[in-house]
């Protein structure tokens, strides 16, 4: 019986080399919570683990005004972490709702957005922020906008020699919110999952962002939605029609966790919500 | 291909035989008999199987034992001390009757240790958050909570 094989370089240039020789055959483990559940339930039998947690990828800066997250970057670390708190306070309250403690120290932000959930956590509000990621592979590298970077449930744009080296996060202006409904307060996947940014002046929206997980095959943004709200001045009745707007560019399936219209319902209402905290506006 | 693992596991280095998609609970419990890790979901979902990695609680059922290589790992076996005096959590769980089938003690005893290692005065809601990735299908939370309650506070239970 073949048992495989496993590896754990050192240096991200033996990682992309391993990629590229291997291909399709390596998988790539960073904290193992999406991963190893298929291993366990024989729904895959990996023939080379690549495990990438020791490549000095866990690390949080600052770099130009931007936010620079390392793709192993633990989700613990993202509750709790200064910048990501001052820079991206949505992907902190993302994090804080993400899993578990015992699944925060394992998982990671790249794992995370390579797993390509529809349900991610931290997707929606790397959406909202218009996030970049830097994929590596053996003699190159390319950046991808975070909106282009999901392309069905559990894919990417991500080739078989490619790895997620680290995750560029603009200094945005205005506030970001995110807000998730899940069947219990924690290891839950979400329902329905919504994060928002928006910049006012005044009474008006100068700049606005919608992004919902677990409403579509992958996260999205509702540009509809948000072209509504643009240079408009935000009440409630807007909000509300803009949320019912976002849920009309949805097209969420029935499954364990809800049925689409009950997602259609509760995800009008969590788009509504997060605008109108994001706004100050008294619900 | 098997690969030879070194970890610390209870303050003790040991070397053991495993193969690379072999979880850190299939080696705690079929290689090294130390069963105070439960199998319980194997997704990560339940907390069953819940040890200290460097002193973090992680799931030891989603944990490939190869990236423990030189890590420390520590179970409920590490709680007693030589002469077989309890853990002061173990000895509150005990006396608040906060087990009852006591399938996920292990993986509460590790939640609330990690808990208050770091946070030795923690409040209620600290607590429930701390055991929120852990599942007591029994329903004994309120006993657990009453437990963890009583050793950060320091009060015993009446008789």
């Amino acid at each position: 019986m073949k048992d495989g094989m496993y590896f754990a370089p050192t240096r991200i240039a033996q990682a992309l080399k391993l990629l590229a020789e291997y291909g399709e055959k390596a998988h790539i483990l960073a904290g193992g919570t999406d991963l190893v559940p298929k291993i366990n339930y024989y729904e895959l039998k990996p023939d080379i683990l690549l495990y990438i947690g020791e490549l000095g990828l866990d690390y949080l800066k600052k770099k130009k005004g931007k936010l620079v997250i390392g793709a192993t970057t633990l989700t613990a670390t993202l509750t709790n972490n200064a910048l990501v708190a001052q820079k991206a306070s949505a992907l902190a309250e993302a994090a804080r709702q993400s899993g578990s403690i015992a699944t925060r120290n394992a998982g990671t932000i790249g794992g995370n957005l390579a797993n390509a959930s529809p349900a991610a956590d931290l997707a929606t509000p790397l959406l909202v922020m218009d996030a970049k990621l830097l994929l590596g592979r053996a003699g190159g590298k390319r950046v991808v906008a975070i909106k282009d970077f999901f392309t069905g449930p559990g894919k990417t744009v991500l080739k078989p020699d490619e790895l997620i080296i680290e995750i560029y996060v603009p200094s945005v202006k205005g506030r970001t919110i995110f807000l998730k409904l899940g069947r219990r307060k924690a290891m839950t996947l979400s329902v329905a999952n919504v994060a928002v940014r928006l910049e006012m002046a005044g009474d008006t929206c100068n700049e606005v962002r919608i992004a919902m997980g677990a409403m579509s095959p992958t996260p999205m943004r509702c540009t509809r939605a948000e072209e509504m709200l643009k240079g408009r001045i935000l009440d409630k009745a807007l909000v509300n029609k803009s949320a019912t707007e976002a849920v009309a560019e949805t097209n969420p399936i029935d499954d364990q966790r809800a049925t689409a219209w009950y997602r259609k319902k509760a995800g009008a209402a969590l788009v509504a919500q997060a605008l109108l905290q994001a706004a100050s506006i008294d619900d | 291909m098997n690969y030879i693992l070194s970890f610390t596991l209870n303050g003790c280095p040991v070397d053991v035989l495993v193969k690379p998609a072999d979880t850190l609970l299939d080696v705690l419990r079929e290689k090294l008999n130390v069963t105070s890790p439960k199998r319980g979901c194997d997704t990560g979902d339940c907390g069953s199987c819940t040890v200290l990695l460097n002193g973090k609680p992680v799931r030891s059922c989603l944990t490939i034992a190869m990236t423990a290589a030189g890590k420390h790992v520590e179970t409920i076996e590490s709680f007693t001390s030589k002469d077989g005096k309890l853990h002061p959590l173990q000895h509150s769980f005990h006396e608040h009757g906060s087990a009852q089938c006591g399938f996920c003690t292990p993986g509460m005893l590790i939640s609330a240790k990690a808990l208050l290692d770091n946070n030795p005065k923690p409040t209620r809601e600290e607590i429930v958050e701390a055991i929120s990735g852990n599942i007591c299908r029994c329903g004994a939370y309120l006993e657990i909570i009453e437990a963890i309650q009583a050793v950060a506070t320091g009060v015993e239970k009446e008789e």
